[in-house]
């Protein structure tokens, strides 16, 4: 009797086990079904093919780009494929502040992602300290422009991309390959000095 | 005097190679595809119009190559970056034709900075990254990450048990219904912990996927 039961729950497990496998979702090698064209067909599919080719390779930018690696940060500037230089660099730590007196209010120190372009080229930048420079130090924000300025924070150099974003030196060369910057992103000094030779305003500056 | 000539001469054109834009050959097939294989020339052909039309704006976009097995983050054609897929298998891939749009990143907690508190207050880092998570984008596509067995036991059991549950949900629903349940494109890409924590670092809401799917092999 028993024999018979185990006999039957292991004949049902194994019915089980097969139903669940032929059920399975496909790990499929192909995803496209296979097409069959005539010669016509494929001479103008293979022009439009070489066509839309030549159109991708023209819109890589021609002059040198800046590439912003924010995960392992590293700043490259290339030309082409050529990595003309690799730069270690310092970007958004992704922290949060709070704006004082707004409920909801926040600043988030993300360095931002997507493309940009050079928009001005600033030598002996002074830092203008905004804010939460002041509120992050638990100091009172002045009332006068005059007591925001700091000159010989961000180094000889200083490349805008906008809304307030530069690519800049450092005091602290130390965290260059961390992510502790408000944003902006730092260089060493010399590194620093390159990308402001090789770089105009208008050369694109894409960050991932 | 003549090898200092000669070599003069060899920078100076291996400086003006440097300088020429890439070969017609080249760009005229940069997938490098056999153009006699009208299934792949069609993939190639769809990925390369939709490409296209992304790099022609100011942007990053991520194409996902089935073929190379590879992830790509490109802005404006150029690739800034690549790693390998180290498997992957998917569900109803032929209805993803179009460009896709990522609806919201993984979730990352951020650190919030005390003034009162002082000192170094810890930034958001890649380690702080998910490796096991799932993308959803419009319109309907799901894109599954998840480590390796070997690279991370417990986090690849857990994805494999919730893979079976939703499948086991599905087939009790056809079996109670009779119906066929709905049908959303997945692709599961298992990835080294470390790619799948830079996929997770990248994407940002909004971002444009493309998927390169692979043709059946030649009878």
């Amino acid at each position: 009797m028993a024999r018979a039961i185990a006999t039957l729950w292991s004949v049902s497990i194994g019915a089980l086990l097969l139903l669940l496998a032929s059920s399975l979702p496909a790990t499929d090698a192909s995803t496209v079904q296979a097409v069959e064209i005539d010669q016509a067909t494929l001479h103008t599919l293979q022009s439009r093919y070489r066509s839309l080719s030549k159109q991708l390779s023209q819109l890589m930018p021609s002059q040198a780009y800046i590439v912003v690696d924010t995960a392992r940060n590293h700043l490259y500037i290339k030309r082409r494929d050529q990595v003309m230089l690799d730069a270690l660099a310092s970007t958004g730590s992704g922290t949060i502040l709070d704006k004082p007196g707004e409920a909801k209010g926040q600043w988030i120190f993300d360095t931002p992602r997507g493309e940009f372009t050079v928009q001005s080229k600033l030598t002996n930048p002074v830092w203008v300290r905004p804010d939460w420079a002041f509120i992050e130090e638990g100091l009172a924000v002045p009332k006068t422009a005059a007591g925001r300025i700091e000159p010989g924070v961000l180094g000889e150099y200083a490349l805008g991309f906008g809304r307030g974003y530069f690519i800049h030196g450092t005091l602290y060369p130390r965290l260059l390959g961390k992510n502790v910057t408000h944003g902006c992103i730092r260089l060493n000094d010399e590194d620093l000095k390159s990308v402001y030779r090789l770089a105009r305003v208008g050369t694109p500056i894409m960050i991932f | 005097m003549l090898r200092r000539s000669a070599s003069f001469v060899r920078f100076f054109v291996l400086l003006l190679l440097s300088t020429l834009p890439a070969g017609a050959t080249e760009s005229e097939n940069v997938f490098g595809i056999d153009l006699n294989d009208p299934t792949a020339l069609q993939e190639a052909t769809r990925i390369l119009a939709e490409e296209v039309k992304l790099a022609a704006r100011p942007q990053t976009y991520v194409i996902v190559d089935l073929v190379d097995h590879a992830v790509m983050i490109k802005g404006r054609g150029a690739e800034l970056h690549r790693f390998p897929i180290e498997q992957w298998s998917a569900s109803h891939l032929a209805e993803v034709s179009t460009t896709v749009r990522l609806q919201a990143r993984p979730p990352v907690t951020r650190r919030k900075i005390e003034p009162s508190a002082g000192g170094d207050q810890l930034p958001v880092s890649l380690d702080d990254m998910p490796t096991d998570f799932t993308l959803t984008f419009s319109p309907s596509f799901l894109l599954a990450v998840h480590p390796s067995a070997t690279a991370d036991f417990w986090r690849w059991l857990r994805f494999t048990l919730r893979e079976w549950w939703a499948w086991l949900q599905n087939w009790t629903r056809r079996l109670a219904t009779g119906k066929e349940p709905p049908s959303q494109p997945v692709l599961r890409l298992t990835l080294t912990p470390h790619h799948a924590q830079s996929l997770a670092w990248t994407v940002t809401e909004g971002m444009p996927f493309l998927i390169r799917r692979t043709s059946p092999a030649p009878p």
